[in-house]
């Protein structure tokens, strides 16, 4: 048997880039105090916004590509997913290339967000998807938490829209904590 | 505020008499620890148990006073507007709304605005936080027999009592910020500056003090820092004595702590947007807040893994590395400035 899975280096990736971005986040904050101590104008600091943006933006594109590949695992065997990932980054640069950046995430989030849509779809039916966590709660827990992290990220792009940007969120916040309950705590309470 | 110096004298009177009780209570409850060293499960240990109990008491003493002094806040802090001034300030509402995506409700001489400040500002905070840990503190021991972690958990409370008698009293100097903010409204004031002062005051009050997220957003918090230090406690017993008992103990409080903290941070974001506009973004506290929770999502994650080799000394680790993220999150508002500085 192999020490290490799929699954376990899919986690420690996803580890090293949220650690990473933990990483940005304090140097930000650090950065933000000297811009204080130096009387920056507020000017600068929004400069200093769109700066930590752009500096995340690659993180979260990796990000994203990691997700692309955690979601739809729970589908497709491990040899469809490599061409599946391939396929989602090449059409993310392709949409980068023709509408820029910010359009490629979104589209990276619209895909992500109807396959986990897909996945939860069939996590609900009983249908037994590939999951690292035993168990239909488990797995119902998790699809949820995973739903509601897309839906939070795609919320971004519609912070001007702000009724639609309420309706993404509460949908977002209700799936997350919906999913928390449900992976933490219903598996104790049916037995 | 004439009215509501009696409240003070009172208040801070009874905060005094509670702050001298903890403190002894506290001192007990340290005195008991080398004590339990030497005595395992015995009389020292029932000593513990009750003090760990009368602090709980006094802490919700406490906050039921804190409670009653919002109430006499409620009632007598009123800004009430003269009847000539009531056209003009509409006046300047709807403008104000016209502009604005999040609307201030127009002035209503029936019921004017009122304070309906919740148990958590200022060093009122720590009451709550601490008071939440008390009874986290409380059931977990009881849970749990284990002696180490029943000391980690007194020697905690101890160090949180000491640091909420000597230095953030909420009872010393009540309120100090929101009183000095507030404190021009009740000086003789010709109509267009109080006109003035009302819409300064008037957008902080519905977004700030009055604000439906006051209430959920930093108590979810509290909860969570509340959790995460008995968690600490857990992974630090966990890792010295290797019992499997502790690790389910930590589990169960980082589950707990994980879900008040997520949602906290989720519903602190709407807020945000309601009362900052989008200038939070990348706001250290939020940064800090950020890191601290992928720091806890990297400690569930790599609990899944807990039977392998070397992973129960890592996940103990991240279990202790979150409480510390913690305690620099809660640290950053100090230091760092921001839309979140001081809270």
């Amino acid at each position: 048997m192999r020490r290490f899975n799929y699954d376990f280096f899919l986690i420690l990736i996803t580890v090293v880039i949220l650690f990473l971005i933990s990483l940005l986040c304090i140097g930000g904050m650090f950065y933000y105090k000297w811009a204080e101590l130096q009387n920056v104008a507020p000017a600068i600091k929004m400069a200093f916004q769109e700066q930590m943006n752009n500096l995340l933006a690659p993180f979260l594109i990796a990000l994203l590509l990691t997700l692309g590949l955690c979601i739809p695992k729970r589908l497709f065997p491990a040899n469809w997913l490599y061409v599946f990932i391939i396929l989602l980054g090449l059409t993310g640069l392709g949409s980068a290339l023709v509408w820029g950046w910010h359009e490629a995430l979104l589209w990276m989030l619209v895909i992500s967000a109807a396959l986990q849509s897909m996945v939860l779809i069939l996590v609900v039916s009983g249908q037994r998807l590939k999951f690292l966590c035993e168990g239909y709660w488990n797995r119902l827990g998790s699809s949820l938490i995973h739903m509601g992290l897309v839906l939070f990220c795609m919320d971004f792009f519609f912070l001007s829209h702000r009724d639609l940007h309420l309706v993404i969120f509460w949908i977002s916040a209700i799936c997350i904590f919906i999913g928390m309950i449900v992976i933490f705590y219903a598996e104790g309470m049916m037995k | 505020m004439p009215d509501l110096g009696s409240a003070i004298d009172l208040y801070q009177t009874a905060g005094s008499l509670l702050i001298y009780l903890l403190l002894i209570a506290a001192a007990a409850l340290a005195v008991c620890i080398p004590w339990q060293k030497k005595q395992p499960g015995g009389k020292p240990e029932r000593v513990a148990y009750f003090l760990i109990l009368g602090i709980s008491a006094l802490l919700a003493a406490g906050s039921v006073l804190v409670m009653w002094f919002h109430w006499e806040i409620y009632q007598y802090v009123v800004l009430r507007l003269p009847e000539n001034l009531i056209h003009e300030i509409n006046r300047w509402l709807a403008a104000a709304n016209s502009r604005s995506s999040y609307t201030l409700p127009l002035y209503d001489p029936a019921s004017p605005p009122r304070y309906v400040l919740p148990f958590w500002l200022e060093n009122e905070k720590y009451l709550f936080w601490f008071l939440a840990y008390a009874g986290m503190a409380f059931f977990a021991w009881r849970r749990l027999s284990q002696p180490i972690f029943r000391i980690l958990l007194q020697v905690l409370l101890v160090v949180q009592v000491a640091a909420l008698c000597l230095a953030c009293n909420p009872f010393h100097q009540p309120l100090p910020r929101f009183f000095q903010e507030i404190g021009p409204w009740f000086s003789p004031l010709a109509p267009m500056s109080r006109l003035g002062l009302f819409m300064q005051f008037y957008p902080k009050l519905i977004f700030y003090y009055n604000a439906h997220y006051m209430w959920i957003h930093p108590p979810l918090l509290f909860l969570a820092y509340a959790g995460l230090t008995v968690f600490f406690a857990a992974c630090t017993a966990m890792l010295w004595t290797g019992e499997t008992a502790c690790e389910t103990m930590a589990y169960a409080h980082a589950k707990a702590s994980y879900l008040f903290l997520t949602l906290g941070m989720l519903l602190g974001y709407p807020w945000a947007l309601q009362a900052w506009g989008p200038n939070w973004w990348w706001d250290p506290k939020v940064a800090s807040s950020l890191m601290m929770w992928i720091v806890f999502s990297t400690y569930l994650h790599a609990r899944l893994y807990l039977s392998r080799r070397g992973m129960w000394g890592f996940v103990g680790g991240l279990g202790i590395l979150c409480f510390c993220a913690m305690l620099f999150t809660f640290m950053a508002s100090f230091f760092f400035p921001g839309e979140h500085t001081g809270q």
